[in-house]
């Protein structure tokens, strides 16, 4: 041992002179030894919105930007699986895709000739609340564009051959995804914290796609798809009153239609912790999703949760990751993110962890929640927190369709122009009191945990803090219970 | 008609190059002016080519540092050497630990990102404006004064081999590719993969990587492409301050590539127990890719190729239903581009009809003029993809970097993109005459 030791010093005492006798060689600038230190953020110039509503009842955004010869077009329709009609999940999902598969005087290859024509692009996605229509094209053919977008609205065919192909497609869409164990965790865990609300429609499986039906999805759209129900964002080279204008002379024939009443109330957050397993034999790791229902994004309080989240799983930097991957060496990876609704957020966690260590991984999860709400977070933390968050924020509406679709989400979840201006003053105001004070009233202690892993090497360790385990398949079936005593 | 009016229009209020001088550095800009975007082009002392281009409406810089390299610098026996560079990049400098670029990037908020390809090798991140000094600080470092050992290029040897391991296990028609890759370019330094093989990986030598970071590592063989908020003034200063000290590097040295003619006809097939489906690679060889030819090339990539429009995409998949899949592009190599397809079709039969049915796309190609509406499709298709290569700071850096290491000069896009959307329906069917002819080279692949 002494010897050894004697050694590194005579060691290092040569490396020393080595280096001293190189030095003058590889001598390097002083600027270069240490991080430059930055500048204070030069502020944020947040794209004016403009809007107006037409006669029919439809709301029209416009953000201005005139450096680019392309214009962005959302479509937001309230008609999200939410509103799928009882015992016909998936409806809201086929009315969506069908809207590009064919009208009265297009058939739905003319249709894919006319979006290449334009340079467009055009895509469809399907959220709980709302369906929402992503149409990108070259600003010098805004005219063909509305006139192609209002004819696919106005006058869908609905064949069934085409009805045909979409249902097939959805189908395999889902198999293949099934395939995936962080969308199975994922689905399961919405599917549970659901339970009791028009939200788990959007959880469906393969299997209720052949329930749907053009006896079923004619009436589904004519009562959802109508202009008192739906918004427009614009984003491109063009003002509020030309845009107005020429949607104006497309889709002033769309006829309003008296609406439903909207949802019920938010769903109740998951009371007592709950863990589910669904078996993926093989599988070389476990996927855990660890999550509950939180305050929606229009209430204020929304600010402090999102720097707890930065805080807590943001990056790679956070609490979960260098706990579980880099100290405890479980984990691939551990984040935390927020979903937003309506009506509420889903706050939830998701890790990849070695599968002999699942029940550990998710007690130290636990740990760190409660680390949060018994301690609170060092100011210096807080702080790093919100300058990623004030820093990321520019970097997700560079683009002309990440700006569009940052509108879009706003509009759809109804945050109202404030989220939007003061949103970096909202971030800037909070406190380590204030994420302490919030992470105490949000029920983070009682999720509902979903594993996916190998049976044999995940189950038997149950039983040392978790005592009871719900058993599901991969389509989200309820299986039974494991009890350990 | 209202068309050509807007081109006109755009040719006048685009433009030409102005060139200044900036006396006492030596530094000579070259610079493009207003629309779509503005860009300037310096020399700093020791070689390095730095782009600037100022935008202020966000408060973001995306900077681009690439590197004239890739896997056709590679010299036969030592093939993955350039991809194994780009992982060592982030194991650490003299000033900087490992992995701590990573970190420092995701701090504050910003997103980063490498790349090796045949002929670049080129890292970008995308930060909160006020970082600026510290990405030069940081990609300067490791230009300079990276720190290569042993342990670390053991690591990135095995984690490359690991990944080359599971690519062949998740693809099995990735032999074919590489397979492909050998009969259409007659030149080592196109026909390897750029990921490397894995016997070549496992003997590199640490002096390997040490003498390949040496050569090719320097700031004139560089360009630092820098697009947001920036003060022009202001970033040259900190620019030179990092790396103008950084000494120049020696002369690169020049890849051995076959001189054309090469043309001939190649048909070979091979057999595999694990591909699902047969099907095959078809290859052309194309023009010179800064000839003018390139230029109605590239049209013809749309016209056939892409999107569910195209011509063989509507033949082949949708109205015959020959083919599974098809995929393909133009990939610019030198002397001379390539046409390159991939198609997976049901059983051997339909790998005959398939071929058929695309020379006889080829053939009408050639002998009748497209209609003027299919050719306006594709243009528009063309410029939409044409502009969205500038659209936001960080590909902007990238389309400026990329087209320098090109063409050596700041292009204007705008112009770039007029000689596009100026090919017309005779110049198609002259140039798929030159280049669609007997010599195609074709890889079967027949599923056992």
């Amino acid at each position: 041992m002494k010897h050894g030791s004697r050694l590194t010093t005579v060691l290092s005492t040569l490396i020393l002179l080595l280096s001293a006798l190189a030095s003058p060689l590889i001598a390097q600038e002083r600027f270069r030894r240490t991080p430059p230190i930055p500048e204070p953020l030069p502020e944020l110039k947040i794209p004016e919105i403009q809007s107006t509503s037409l006669w029919n009842g439809l709301t029209l955004w416009i953000i201005q930007k005139d450096n680019l010869p392309i214009i962005s077009l959302k479509l937001i329709v309230f008609a999200g699986e939410s509103s799928s009609p009882e015992g016909l999940p998936g409806m809201a999902t086929l009315a969506a895709h069908m809207i590009s598969r064919g009208t009265s005087d297009l058939s739905s290859s003319q249709i894919e000739e006319e979006i290449d024509y334009v340079g467009g692009s055009f895509s469809t996605s399907v959220h709980p609340d709302y369906a929402l229509f992503s149409f990108t094209f070259l600003e010098e053919h805004l005219d063909r564009s509305l006139d192609l977008l209002s004819r696919m609205l106005l006058q869908p065919s609905f064949l069934r051959r085409e009805i045909d192909t979409i249902k097939r497609n959805m189908y395999y869409d889902l198999v293949e995804e099934s395939s995936s164990p962080d969308f199975l965790a994922k689905r399961q865990m919405f599917r549970l914290l659901f339970e009791n609300h028009p939200y788990k429609k959007g959880t469906f499986n393969e299997e209720v796609i052949k329930n749907l039906t053009q006896k079923d999805l004619v009436p589904f759209f004519y009562n959802n798809y109508r202009p008192n129900n739906a918004h427009i964002i614009l984003t491109g080279n063009l003002d509020l009153e030309t845009a107005s204008r020429k949607v104006r002379r497309y889709l002033q024939r769309w006829q309003k239609r008296e609406m439903r009443p909207a949802l019920p109330l938010s769903p109740e957050s998951n009371k007592k912790i709950r863990v589910c397993f669904i078996d993926s034999p093989k599988a070389k790791d476990a996927t855990i999703y660890f999550g509950n229902v939180v305050i929606p994004a229009a209430n204020p309080d929304i600010f402090p949760l999102l720097v707890m989240n930065q805080v807590l799983g943001g990056t790679p930097n956070s609490r979960l990751f260098l706990n579980l991957r880099e100290s405890k060496e479980y984990a691939y990876q551990a984040f935390s993110q927020i979903e937003y609704y309506k009506n509420c957020s889903v706050f939830f966690i998701n890790a990849k962890v070695r599968p002999e260590v699942v029940e550990a991984s998710i007690q130290e999860i636990l740990n760190e929640i409660k680390l949060i709400t018994n301690k609170k977070i060092p100011t210096f933390e807080i702080e790093q927190a919100k300058s990623y968050i004030i820093g990321n924020f520019p970097l997700q509406i560079e683009s002309l369709a990440d700006l569009t679709s940052k509108v879009a989400e706003n509009k759809a979840l109804n945050l109202g122009d404030d989220y939007w201006k003061r949103y970096y003053e909202n971030i800037m105001l909070v406190t380590s009191d204030k994420v302490f004070e919030l992470s105490r009233r949000i029920p983070l202690l009682t999720p509902v945990v979903v594993v996916v892993g190998d049976s044999d090497i995940v189950l038997n360790q149950f039983g040392k803090s978790i005592k009871e385990v719900g058993i599901f398949n991969n389509k989200g079936v309820y299986l039974g219970t494991y009890k350990f005593d | 008609m209202n068309m050509n009016l807007r081109l006109i229009k755009t040719l006048f209020i685009l433009w030409a190059f102005v060139f200044l001088f900036v006396g006492a550095s030596g530094i000579q800009p070259q610079e493009t002016k207003k629309f779509p975007f503005s860009a300037t082009l310096y020399k700093l002392k020791n070689g390095l080519h730095v782009i600037l281009s100022e935008d202020h409406s966000l408060p973001i810089v995306s900077v681009v540092m690439a590197y004239s390299v890739g896997s056709m610098n590679e010299q036969p026996g030592k093939t993955g050497l350039a991809y194994l560079m780009e992982n060592l990049m982030f194991q650490g400098s003299e000033n900087i630990g490992r992995m701590q670029h990573v970190s420092i990037i995701n701090r504050v908020g910003g997103e980063l990102n490498a790349t090796t390809t045949v002929d670049r090798t080129v890292f970008l991140e995308r930060v909160p404006s006020n970082q600026l000094t510290q990405v030069l600080w940081l990609e300067s470092d490791r230009m300079k004064s990276l720190q290569i050992n042993a342990a670390k290029v053991e690591k990135a040897k095995q984690e490359i081999i690991a990944d080359i391991r599971s690519r062949k296990a998740s693809n099995p028609y990735l032999e074919s590719y590489w397979r492909f890759d050998q009969l259409l370019y007659p030149s080592f330094a196109y026909s390897h993969p750029v990921i490397g093989d894995e016997a070549d990986l496992q003997d590199l030598t640490v002096q390997d990587v040490k003498d390949f970071y040496n050569t090719y590592y320097v700031p004139n063989n560089a360009v630092l492409s820098i697009a947001g908020k920036i003060d022009r003034e202001r970033a040259l200063m900190d620019i030179r301050k990092y790396f103008e000290t950084i000494p120049e590097g020696k002369e690169i040295p020049h890849v051995p590539l076959s001189k054309s003619p090469e043309k001939m006809q190649i048909h070979e097939s091979m057999e595999s127990d694990q591909v699902p489906s047969p099907g095959f690679h078809l290859g052309y060889r194309l023009a010179h890719p800064s000839s003018d030819d390139f230029y109605v090339l590239s049209l013809i990539e749309y016209i056939l190729l892409r999107g569910n429009t195209s011509r063989l995409h509507k033949r082949l998949i949708k109205r015959e239903r020959l083919a599974l899949h098809m995929n393909g592009s133009i990939e610019k190599r030198y002397p001379a581009a390539r046409f390159k397809l991939f198609i997976l079709n049901n059983n051997q039969f339909m790998v005959q009809r398939t071929q058929r049915a695309i020379f006889s796309e080829l053939h009408r190609l050639k002998t009748s003029f497209i209609p003027s509406e299919e050719l306006q499709k594709s243009k528009n298709m063309f410029k939409m993809d044409y502009v969205d290569q500038y659209t936001d700071s960080l590909s902007r850096a990238l389309f400026l970097a990329e087209e320098f290491l090109f063409k050596r000069i700041l292009i204007n896009p705008s112009e770039e993109l007029l000689k596009y959307l100026a090919v017309t329906p005779t110049d198609i069917v002259g140039v798929s005459n030159r280049y669609f002819g007997e010599d195609s080279v074709i890889l079967d692949i027949e599923a056992k």
